[in-house]
């Protein structure tokens, strides 16, 4: 949420919310608090890469020094913090807009600072940042944040040069690499599935060096803000919007506000729930805007959600992530959507690939991803898991094949996550029904691989028996006709079985 | 006998055709006259059953025919170095050898099959490629046979030799009459009546050759048969069980079988069954048993059988159904061991 967003952002008090919250906000023990802080960086770096439209090289760093004290380090190539930015950005816990209109890494737009935070209170040092953007040569900021008032202290700021644009992040804190080392390597693995264009690298006390991603040199597009859709206005939505324009009579409004309501369906929505389109929005009371975000929510004639601003993988992406991360074979992609939930557009996508990398078991073994962020935990709770259960697997594998995966991506502008660790997605009825038949559609892919494969099977071993026949046939003809020479038969045989041995 | 350097020509010639096929790269096929009880139609002229028109293709580029493909040529191959060796198999024989080969067939009714497709399809009897089946029936007689076979050329050999006679083998079958006393062919069913009228000297008696048949005729027996009937101008008569059975072995003689239909020159449209038939049980009031079902069952078939349609063969169907009962050659025992040859076989050559 660095740069050009933090206009959307209003302040709160941070040091209480924080205190009683921690756990909810991943701070709760050092193994949890060091993953944590690596994740919020790097999905910081990760936006900040996607609005400068480059391939993102994100190297993290982390050194641990005296059992628990560890001091991370994430480095990217991304847009780079403005000078005036730098402060807020890093110094204040903000809270983020709850109608973020596009598809985000984060949702609460805590992240970063929490981590600061985190680092502040465990070991009383500052944040580091060292960053660049196009216009300067770069400088190293040391922040604090004033938990009292909520506010940065700068306490150093010193202009450092910079090669590339971009921006580093230091932060010093309590954690535990030995026993978060594993969910670390874990978290960056995946988000080079989710996240294929960026190429990250992972250095554990100078002694280990990892490589994640860069497995496309495709840049997605930026996922672009859109109106909200017209069945996401409960009343404090209505109440936002109309405070900014009171003077719009209420068709401008509505067609101004939403997507998928021009003038038309506005005209005829306002018809039929009998509201009169000439009456400005701020001579509404409290009453009629209820009713008319009620009538919204429930009006049945919108249209489907506007798709552009999501970004799903993509069936290349994910298929060349996956092929080369897990040297596995992908057997089929699904995608279901964009559809809405409370207004909400978005859109399921999943991966089904076989692997000896796999776990062997009698049902595929899960890989959850939303928003392009993996998660690793709290998978019980979980609706793609939970769903995954429902599915008889036994009709779609057979159970020679053993190692199957499936990779899951929920995209959209607002996941409903079961907790604020966004670790699992909550069971909304119409997302369940939705990824039931995605799952379904990856597993009639799988009974039709492997069937083609035991086809394939079959006849290559038709091919064979076949080719030793003729070949008998070749010989003993040969002896009746009295002829020494056994004519060659391999290129009429292949001919033959041209067709077949394809499958 | 046909000349067996024949076989060989023909052999050769089916091999040449095939190889040329996959020389130019074309998966050889072969059309076979079909074999199946469709195919079989009984000719009014030659009073045998031959095969009709309808030909089965086999085709090389079949997965499902290769295999039969495949092993009718291993036949054709072991055929011919049987023939240009001057060596000879069993049906057995044949079976077990093609192990070795890497042919394998399902069982022995697989390999007795294919060789009659190659009998079909080059128009030769197995005799006559090599191929023997195993039950040997025997015969004796006052007849002089020349031997053509490999150490025995020009050996004469007199049919009375051994007293319980010779047993009916590739040697005999491609051996050539000389001459004979024997007016007479007579081939009895069970061995107990052979060995009974050898003793008799039943043979002198009525000039006749004996031949024992055992049960349904091997294809040998009704070759050598057929070759005497033929080449020394002797009527042949058949004696056998007074059973449907019994008849049916007489009836093939005289027709032809079913299952080589594709041979030519088997069938003796001219011998002739004297019994044991129903009426014969009645009028010796011969010791017998009732039909069961099985005879029964057979009864009908063959009153369906296109071979049995003329009125004589159908009365004496019936006879048996009328009767229900059934008798054996031995039966006439009961009158004292010599009582067929002083009463019955007389009246019945006659």
């Amino acid at each position: 949420m660095t740069g050009s967003a933090s206009g959307n952002f209003r302040g709160i008090s941070p040091a209480e919310f924080f205190y009683r919250n921690r756990q909810m906000a991943g701070f709760e023990n050092p193994t949890q608090s060091l993953y944590t802080t690596v994740r919020e960086l790097v999905e910081n770096s990760l936006d900040s890469c996607e609005e400068a439209r480059v391939l993102p090289t994100v190297d993290v760093t982390i050194q641990s020094e005296l059992g628990r004290t560890c001091t991370v380090s994430v480095s990217d190539n991304g847009t780079g913090v403005p000078d005036e930015n730098v402060p807020n950005a890093f110094g204040k816990v903000l809270y983020g807009n709850k109608y973020s209109s596009r598809q985000r890494r984060g949702t609460f737009g805590l992240g970063v600072t929490m981590a600061v935070l985190y680092g502040q209170i465990s070991t009383g040092t500052p944040a580091v940042i060292h960053t660049k953007t196009a216009q300067n040569e770069g400088n190293e900021y040391s922040v604090y944040i004033d938990i009292e008032s909520n506010s940065p202290i700068v306490k150093s700021s010193n202009p450092l040069k910079r090669k590339e644009r971009g921006t580093t992040v230091h932060i010093t804190l309590n954690g535990d690499l030995k026993r978060s080392r594993e969910r670390v390597i874990e978290y960056l693995r995946l988000t080079g599935i989710s996240t294929p264009h960026a190429r990250i690298t992972l250095s554990l006390d100078d002694t280990e060096r990892y490589t994640f991603g860069g497995f496309t040199k495709k840049i997605p597009s930026l996922p672009v803000d859109s109106l909200p859709h017209p069945h996401a206005a409960d009343l404090e939505l209505i109440r936002r919007l109309a405070a900014k324009n009171p003077d719009l009579r209420l068709h401008e409004f509505l067609v101004g506000s939403f997507q998928q309501l021009g003038h038309k369906t506005a005209e005829k929505f306002l018809n039929f729930i009998r509201m009169d389109p000439r009456a400005t929005i701020g001579s509404l009371d409290r009453e009629a805007l209820s009713y008319l975000g009620n009538s919204l929510r429930k009006y049945d004639k919108f249209g489907k959600p506007s798709a552009t601003c999501l970004s799903p993988v993509g069936k290349e992406s994910f298929f060349n992530a996956i092929r080369k991360e897990f040297n596995a074979t992908v057997i089929g992609y699904s995608q279901r959507g964009p559809l809405e939930w409370d207004g909400f557009p978005y859109i399921v996508e999943g991966v089904l690939a076989i692997s000896d990398a796999f776990e062997q078991s009698d049902i595929p073994h899960l890989f959850r991803f939303a928003n392009r962020v993996p998660l690793l935990y709290d998978s019980t709770d979980d609706v793609f898991a939970k769903t995954l259960k429902r599915i008889p697997w036994a009709r779609y594998k057979p159970p020679e094949i053993s190692g199957v995966a499936i990779f899951t991506h929920f995209c959209s502008i607002r996941v409903p996550y079961s907790a604020a660790g966004k670790q699992s997605i909550t069971s909304v009825s119409s997302i369940t029904s939705e990824i039931l038949s995605l799952y379904r559609e990856l597993g009639r892919k799988l009974k039709v691989f492997s069937e083609g494969k035991k086809r394939a099977l079959h006849s290559r071993r038709k091919l064979k028996e076949f080719s030793r026949l003729f070949n008998l046939l070749a010989k003993f003809s040969s002896e009746v006709a009295g002829v020494d020479n056994i004519p060659d038969t391999s290129r009429m045989i292949n001919e033959l079985f041209e067709v077949d041995s394809d499958v | 006998m046909s000349d067996m350097s024949d076989p060989i020509k023909s052999l050769t010639e089916l091999g040449k055709k095939i190889l040329s096929s996959i020389e130019d790269g074309h998966f050889p096929r072969i059309e076979i006259p079909a074999r199946s009880t469709e195919n079989i139609v009984f000719d009014e002229q030659t009073e045998q059953f031959i095969l009709g028109d309808s030909r089965t293709t086999r085709d090389s580029s079949n997965s499902k025919h290769i295999r039969s493909f495949m092993q009718l040529m291993w036949i054709a191959s072991f055929s011919k170095r049987l023939l240009e060796s001057g060596r000879t198999s069993s049906l057995r024989d044949l079976y077990y050898s093609s192990e070795a080969f890497g042919v394998r067939f399902k069982d022995q009714a697989e390999s007795d099959r294919l060789l009659s497709d190659l009998e079909a399809l080059i128009e030769y009897p197995r005799e006559s490629l090599g191929f023997f089946p195993e039950e040997h029936s025997s015969i004796y007689g006052k007849v002089i046979m020349r031997y053509t076979v490999k150490g025995y050329e020009d050996k004469e050999v007199d049919l009375t030799i051994s007293p319980d006679g010779l047993p009916i083998g590739p040697a005999l079958l491609s051996a050539s009459p000389v001459r004979t006393d024997a007016k007479l062919i007579l081939a009895v069913e069970s061995g107990g009546m052979f060995s009974r009228l050898i003793e008799t000297r039943c043979w002198e008696r009525f000039d006749c050759i004996l031949v024992h048949l055992g049960g349904q005729a091997p294809r040998s027996t009704r070759r050598l048969m057929r070759r005497l009937h033929d080449e020394l101008h002797l009527p042949v008569k058949i004696f056998t069980d007074g059973d449907p059975w019994g008849m049916h072995i007489a009836r093939v003689i005289i027709a032809g079988s079913a299952n080589a239909a594709h041979i030519r020159d088997l069938a003796i449209p001219t011998a002739e069954w004297i019994g044991v038939n129903a009426d014969d049980i009645v009028r010796y009031n011969l010791p017998c048993e009732d039909m069961n079902n099985r005879d029964l069952k057979r009864l009908d078939e063959l009153s369906k059988d296109s071979r049995y349609l003329s009125d004589d063969w159908q009365s004496a169907i019936e006879s048996f159904r009328r009767l229900r009962k059934k008798a054996e050659q031995q039966a006439f025992s009961r009158f004292g061991i010599d009582f067929v040859v002083d009463e019955y076989l007389p009246t019945k050559i006659q």
